[in-house]
């Protein structure tokens, strides 16, 4: 039998698996970046003082790997004003709420017919990867129109610490992943559906067993609660034994993998015609009062949230985007619930703190946990030489591009190395140094 | 309110630190060095006093010489002193054990950057320049003080002696024989092997296959279990197993590296036993398995998962 990769155990974190999302009362305002998925950013359509209502388009894609933004309150375009929170600034549309939540009247079900029509639909839904990444699901589709998608890998293995946000809408939302998959079968004639659950979720493997039980096309599978589970390389070889090699992509392979909370909503925009304009975030973390699971809409601000959860206990040490492993920061509350915010966690002072970092010991855990099998020290001691070219070729020589960053070396460092953060300036400073000598050859 | 902070993933850590670790390399020696002070006298218990003290004493003094951060606090030179104790006889003079810790820290360990960046076992060469040096005095073995004139003598150096009478299996697995501290107690060895396997501080693979390549070498050269199984119990062998030859500084990094390192020790302790005029190898192969650890590290790299 094949060997699974079976990296990292985890303490889970998941308090709030328990717990049903709960709506949170309508928020006065909402600001919606126009960078909240992985490409170029959208480009505003409203003007300030416009009225909007929920779903209204008020921001169109715009170039490459772009999503398109849409109201998720009802009331004003008070401000197109700039945004910063999390690193990347942009422009974000602040809506002031009347409170009424009315829904847009242009609005319809949409009624495609052939792949093309499915995948522009799919674009203007705004749904882009929910899980995380951010890249536009159409795009992700559109590999079904040069080859054909075997299997659909759909991610439920949420192994991030914290985040029950998925758990949550495969237990809730169980008719609207039937739907997502009819979709998909009719668009993309996939023969095979896989649904890869983390066994610390028991109840949505069960719920989602017997739901599809009489269909043999779709294969509920439990996956080893480690992390990253729920990685492309990771969750594709555990679940199909398979592996994206140097310069592939998935899609040449026969597969894509798609998120489950992003296939619900793409599965709500053909059921009831609403774009992607609220979520699910799990609010958790050591500063959190009382954590929940809720649903928003997008652009409500952290502030808002932490109300919903009886407020903080103390004061913010730090501020994730996302899970305890991977998530991003952000240094304010003001900041924005994005399309791809999975959670948010809020630890304290304490738990925030960094250990500093004392001279590798040279233990090897780093290389043993690594679910690729790459060797951090190398790349440290790559990063350390003062010769760029002699870096640049260790570096390459080790494969720091395949690293995903999942942080797992830096997770089990005795000596508190931050070697993730290190492979992702060796990944930055690889890419500069191959492009740049791409354009010293011409 | 402060600013929260901003930093790159991952925001957890596991509980595990570089002195934790050292730590418990230490706990695991107590058994063994017990063990030692039992069977060998109080004077065992000031020649591991003294080399645990000059070992920490001129890490620390060095790194004030030196102007560099003090790194006591990591408490590999409590590990280094204890290991080079354990591996001496209590009959080496005190400034002998002084001369070794120094050399072990100053010369083997800072000397080439501090901890994690030596390519040589600090105890382990320690132990060596000292048999050079007196050989007299480190190479021979004390009396254990509840044994009769059979066990006092160091196996090794008897076996293959014409008539000589050798201690039983019983005593060489209790220590009950010649030998250095912290040899000759194989249960105390075991005990503390066992602790670092729970502990995660090593890997069982190691020590086995170390050990288990002496057994299976002998036992094709001689054809006899028990021979084997002596050859097993004498001499340094667990203790370089267990506690030496899974130092992490000088052994491959990768999983694999570390078994070939292993095996490479077990057949060099083989042949230098059988084939040298040595009695004992265990110090000497784990020494060149050292030098040869980074290449056996880029020899084993794996294939990344998606990579070439």
């Amino acid at each position: 039998m094949r060997k699974n990769i079976s990296t990292l155990k985890l303490p889970h974190y998941k308090g709030t698996a328990g717990k049903a999302a709960v709506r949170i009362p309508v928020p006065k305002e909402v600001l919606l970046p126009m960078n909240m998925h992985s490409g170029q950013a959208a480009e505003p359509v409203v003007a300030v003082g416009d009225h909007v209502t929920v779903g209204q388009l008020i921001a169109r894609e715009e170039g490459r790997n772009s999503a398109p933004v849409h109201a998720s309150v009802s009331g004003t375009v008070k401000a197109i004003e700039p945004y910063a929170a999390g690193g990347r600034k942009t422009t974000a549309i602040r809506i002031e709420s009347d409170g009424k939540m009315e829904h847009c009247a242009d609005l319809k079900i949409p009624q495609p017919t052939n792949l093309d029509e499915f995948l522009q639909c799919v674009r203007e839904s705004g749904v882009v990867g929910l899980g995380g990444a951010a890249f536009p699901v159409w795009a992700k589709l559109a590999a079904a129109q040069k080859s054909h998608i075997q299997t659909v890998l759909i991610n439920g293995a949420e192994c991030e610490p914290f985040i029950t946000s998925d758990h949550r809408v495969m237990l809730e939302c169980g008719d609207l992943i039937e739907e997502g998959i009819e979709l998909l079968r009719r668009f993309l004639e996939s023969e095979e559906y896989i649904i890869g659950i983390e066994k610390n979720k028991p109840d949505a493997i069960e719920q989602l067993t017997e739901r599809f039980k009489d269909d043999p096309s779709v294969k509920v599978m439990p996956l080893e609660s480690v992390y990253p589970q729920g990685a492309k390389q990771v969750l594709l070889y555990n679940a199909t034994g398979k592996v994206v090699g140097p310069g592939q992509r998935l899609a040449s392979l026969g597969v894509i993998i798609i998120n489950v909370t992003s296939l619900v909503k793409t599965a709500e925009y053909f059921t009831t015609g609403m774009p992607l304009v609220e979520r699910i975030v799990t609010v958790e973390g050591s500063a959190v009062k009382e954590p929940k699971n809720l649903i928003v809409p997008i652009g409500t601000s952290i502030r808002d949230l932490v109300e919903a959860c009886g407020g903080l206990t103390e004061d913010p040490g730090k501020i994730l985007y996302g899970g305890a492993m991977m998530g991003k920061t952000v240094d304010t509350l003001d900041a924005s619930v994005l399309k791809a915010t999975n959670a948010v966690v809020i630890m304290n002072r304490r738990d925030a703190e960094k250990i500093k970092p004392s001279p590798c010991i040279h233990c090897g855990r780093c290389v043993a946990v690594c679910p690729l099998g790459l060797n951090p020290t190398a790349f440290a001691r790559a990063m350390e030489m003062e010769n760029e070219d002699a870096r640049a070729a260790l570096l390459q020589k080790e494969q720091v591009s395949l690293c995903m960053e999942c942080g797992c070396c830096s997770y089990v460092c005795p000596a508190h190395r931050p070697l993730a953060e290190n492979n992702s300036a060796a990944r930055r400073f690889i890419r500069s140094w191959e492009s740049a000598r791409k354009e010293g050859g011409k | 309110m402060d600013k929260p902070i901003m930093s790159a993933g991952p925001h957890i850590h596991s509980k595990d630190s570089s002195s934790r670790i050292m730590l418990d390399v230490i706990i695991a020696l107590l058994p063994a060095a017990v063990a030692g002070v039992i069977l060998f006298g109080p004077r065992a218990a000031i020649v591991i006093l003294t080399c645990v003290v000059s070992a920490v004493l001129s890490e620390y003094l060095f790194n004030l010489a030196a102007r560099k951060e003090q790194t006591v606090g990591d408490l590999s030179a409590v590990v280094t002193g204890l290991l080079l104790a354990l591996n001496l006889s209590t009959n080496v003079p005190l400034w002998q054990c002084v001369l070794g810790s120094v050399f072990a820290i100053v010369v083997v360990k800072c000397a080439f950057g501090g901890i994690g960046h030596n390519f040589a076992n600090p105890a382990i060469t320690a132990r060596v320049f000292l048999l050079m040096a007196f050989t007299s005095t480190v190479a021979g073995g004390a009396a254990p003080r509840f044994a009769d004139a059979v066990s006092s003598a160091t196996p090794l150096n008897l076996i293959g002696t014409e008539g000589a009478v050798l201690p039983s299996l019983g005593d060489m697995f209790l220590g009950l024989r010649g030998g250095a501290i912290g040899e000759t107690c194989i249960l105390a060895l075991l005990v503390g092997f066992v602790y670092l396997l729970v502990r995660g501080v090593i890997r069982w693979q190691t020590p086995v296959i170390f050990i288990g390549t002496v057994f299976v070498c002998y036992l094709i050269a001689t054809g006899s279990f028990s021979v084997a199984l002596y050859e097993v119990l004498a001499g340094g062998l667990v203790l370089g197993a267990v506690f030496m030859a899974t130092d992490y500084s000088t052994t491959p990094i990768t999983a694999e590296g570390r078994m070939l390192f292993a095996l490479g020790c077990g057949l060099l302790t083989f042949v230098i036993r059988r084939f040298c005029s040595l009695p004992e190898g265990v110090s000497y192969s784990i020494l060149c398995m050292n030098v040869l650890a980074p290449w056996l590290e880029q020899w084993t790299r794996r294939k990344p998962l998606g990579g070439v």
